[in-house]
């Protein structure tokens, strides 16, 4: 699971695909933290695009955890955006949408990390 | 080239073997008549004739003249030998290991040169086996009659060789100098070689006097039946010019060998095809580098296939040693058919083919081994796991025992772990004589480290309940700030605690990232509790988790589960999701107790998955409150009933 990047003023939004589970957490984690010291050190966010994301086993849930503390570690901020309905349930049910701040779009989480981040998603669209 | 065979006709026809040798000088005489340029005899007349008339008063008595006339008559030795004289002869020899004194020195022959040390590695014999004396006066020469049998297989031979310090030539080269003319001389030559030469004939034989017989295939054209010259019922001009082996074909005479062609042919034929092979130039020759070579040659396949098989896929070293052992044996077919080399390409070949086996048998017993090991270590970790299983069900507690004596509830759990240990467990006891406490968990992760974290957070999650006073979303804040201290691994776990009010049917739920509680009103359908809640323990540092009321009616049921229910899979891949739980709990019975509903989900669960493997630990834990002691409903309820 390589993680794809596309920055947008200071955020960047992290595309998370497939499924995420014992077998790739690691990796995951790997890859996500690169992009989160990134951002931290240009006191930005990370943005996941979880609409690619089908299934988030309990494994996975602990992935997202660890990312979530070694954000917070860096004073980091992840956001994430465009849930399956499938993995909203599981945000739901284990209560990460209080661990996470989570909103229906990615548009809309860019919007909540930064008037900057939305304003050149918009255009990134628009062209 | 022509064989007079000895056979069984002529021996039915004029007597067993030995015959009178005055028959054998009558046979001579026929074919000198023929004047063949030479002629060997593949016989040899060892002992006086028994049929010699000297020796007839031997056997018989006989009258003195009668006795005395036959001595003075000429013995029948003497006729073969002046037969003999007739045409150039060579007479058979047979080297002996030992000295036989009767045939002192070397048989008479044509002169003999050793040149440049040739002699010095030469077979060489003590004695000879020769003919009477009187038969020997006839021979022209003599010829030695050795084959070399190898394996059974006349390959090799001897053409030369050395009786005391003379050089004797085999019978066949004999015959052929016979014809030619010329004396005998041994050169060394190239390849370790020795050169047999006599007039313009250069025949190579080995260092020891052996020569490998280009041997064709038999003809039988080249056969002229004794009998049948005996009996004069065969033309014998075309013996003209010739040369004539005489020998024995008869089977009951035990003189067959087989060829490396493969045929048994009568030992004459052996001479008569060395004869003919000299004859025609046809040699076979046998390096004395010819070992090296074929040792050099094994090295190297040998060590082609060493480095070959550990890299490439079976069927591609199958191949290059089917192409090896094909190549050996054409190249060495190559020089056979060319040059008339002999190189072994049995010894490369069957060595490669060795080499390749026990390489096979190597890397075969290395698969083993490694199979082995994996499977020892599956079973150590299946006893880890075992023993991490055991803990985590010793730890469980039986509702049956824990509310024995409870009847206004009727408590059931159930807890079938996966074949990999999960992290579920489930709690349950009396907080004081009214509350019943329960708590249902999921420790993310799996194996031991999840197995040992479940036992401590249960523990945990025990004390906090059993000591933290006001809200249930307090215990848990308290147990998240205690399994938090130590939690190296980062481990979380989701939890589902309740607290039911057995007088009242007031209930408290907090959620910590759990499966939601199903409840089931009587008369009602079942419906997923959703009350609010917070993550799994340990995900956030600190968080408030609320707490839910809820007043159970009596004979209402709650359902906790793990999501080894929900996440479910069947062979397709599906859940069992929550609108098949809600399905599966509609069809249960008004009046069931726990232990009905808790069997019931499992065997939806159960037949949903069909050959699935569970993947996740699967924890169903039902209450079903009866009423409080005031209530009159459940005057007559039994004790709790568990699984």
């Amino acid at each position: 699971m390589a993680l794809q990047a596309r920055r947008f003023a200071n955020a960047l939004v992290v595309d998370v695909s497939g499924r995420l589970d014992q077998d790739n957490c690691d990796a995951f984690r790997a890859d996500l933290m690169v992009h989160v010291e990134q951002s931290a050190h240009d006191g930005g966010s990370v943005v996941l695009d979880l609409s690619g994301l089908e299934y988030v086993s309990s494994a996975g849930l602990r992935c997202f955890m660890l990312a979530y503390r070694q954000a917070k570690a860096q004073h980091g901020r992840i956001l994430v955006g465009a849930l399956q309905p499938m993995v909203a349930e599981i945000f739901e049910i284990s209560h990460f949408n209080l661990v996470f701040q989570v909103f229906p779009t990615v548009r809309e989480a860019l919007a909540a990390a930064s008037s900057d981040a939305a304003a050149s998603y918009d255009k990134a669209a628009v062209a | 080239m022509a064989v007079v065979a000895i056979d069984e006709k002529a021996i039915a026809q004029y007597g067993q073997w030995p015959w009178p040798r005055t028959r054998v000088a009558e046979l001579v005489s026929l074919i000198a008549d023929a004047k063949p340029a030479a002629m060997a005899l593949d016989i040899l007349f060892a002992e006086p004739d028994r049929y010699s008339p000297a020796a007839i008063e031997k056997v018989i008595s006989l009258p003195p003249e009668l006795a005395a006339s036959l001595r003075r008559l000429d013995s029948s030795d003497a006729v073969l030998g002046r037969a003999l004289k007739r045409v150039p002869t060579a007479l058979a020899v047979a080297g002996l290991d030992q000295d036989d004194p009767q045939f002192a020195g070397a048989p008479a022959g044509p002169p003999f040169r050793f040149v440049g040390g040739a002699e010095s590695s030469l077979r060489s014999y003590k004695g000879f086996l020769h003919n009477t004396r009187e038969v020997d006066a006839g021979a022209a020469s003599h010829g030695l009659v050795s084959v070399d049998f190898e394996g059974g297989i006349a390959r090799r031979m001897q053409y030369v060789a050395r009786v005391g310090v003379h050089g004797v030539a085999g019978l066949a080269p004999e015959l052929v100098r016979l014809a030619v003319g010329g004396t005998l001389a041994l050169h060394p030559a190239a390849g370790g070689l020795l050169e047999l030469r006599f007039g313009d004939y250069r025949v190579p034989v080995q260092a020891d006097g052996r020569a490998h017989v280009y041997f064709g295939r038999s003809d039988p054209s080249r056969f002229i039946q004794a009998s049948d010259i005996l009996s004069g019922r065969v033309d014998l001009a075309p013996l003209e010019g010739k040369l004539v082996l005489v020998g024995f074909t008869g089977l009951g005479l035990q003189d067959l060998a087989v060829t490396p062609l493969g045929e048994s042919v009568p030992g004459v034929e052996n001479h008569a095809q060395a004869a003919e092979a000299i004859v025609e130039e046809r040699f076979l020759k046998r390096h004395d580098f010819a070992p090296r070579l074929e040792a050099a040659v094994l090295l190297a396949f040998g060590l082609a296939l060493f480095w070959l098989a550990p890299r490439a896929n079976a069927l591609r070293s199958v191949s290059a040693l089917a192409a090896g052992v094909v190549l050996i044996a054409g190249a060495a077919w190559l020089a056979f058919r060319q040059a008339g080399l002999l190189f072994d390409p049995v010894s490369p070949a069957l060595g490669g083919m060795l080499v390749f086996g026990m390489m096979q048998v190597g890397s075969l017993a290395e698969a083993q081994r490694q199979r082995q090991q994996l499977r020892e270590q599956a079973a150590r970790m299946a006893g880890e796991l075992d023993a991490a299983k055991r803990i985590q069900m010793g730890l469980l507690p039986d509702p049956r025992e824990v509310f024995s004596d409870e009847a206004r509830v009727s408590v059931a759990a159930l807890l079938v772990p996966a074949r990999t240990v999960g992290g579920d467990f489930y709690d349950c006891f009396m907080l004081d004589a009214n509350r019943l406490f329960f708590v249902v968990a999921d420790v993310s992760g799996k194996g031991l480290p999840a197995s040992l974290f479940m036992a401590s957070a249960k523990s945990v999650l025990k004390s906090a309940a059993l000591t933290v006073e006001g809200s249930l979303g307090g215990v848990l804040a308290r147990a998240q700030d205690e399994i938090q201290r130590e939690n190296p691994e980062s481990l979380f776990v989701t939890a589902l605690a309740g607290i039911l009010d057995l007088e009242t049917g007031e209930l408290e739920i907090a959620n910590a990232g759990h499966e939601p509680v199903w409840i089931h009103p009587p008369g009602g359908k079942p419906v997923r509790f959703d009350a609010a809640g917070g993550p799994p323990l340990c995900v956030m540092d600190v968080f408030p988790y609320p707490t839910t009321r809820h007043a159970l009616l009596p004979g209402e049921w709650i359902l906790a589960i793990s999501d080894g229910a929900t996440e479910a899979m069947n062979t397709a891949r599906e859940f069992f999701g929550a609108e098949r739980l809600a399905t599966s709990l509609g069809w249960i019975g008004e009046d069931a107790g726990a232990v009905a509903i808790v069997e019931r989900v499992r065997e939806d669960v159960k037949r949903f998955s069909g050959e699935a493997e569970p993947a996740d630990d699967l924890t169903l834990f039902a209450i079903r409150w009866r009423g409080g002691a005031r209530d009159p409903r459940q005057s007559n309820a039994v004790g709790s009933d568990a699984i």
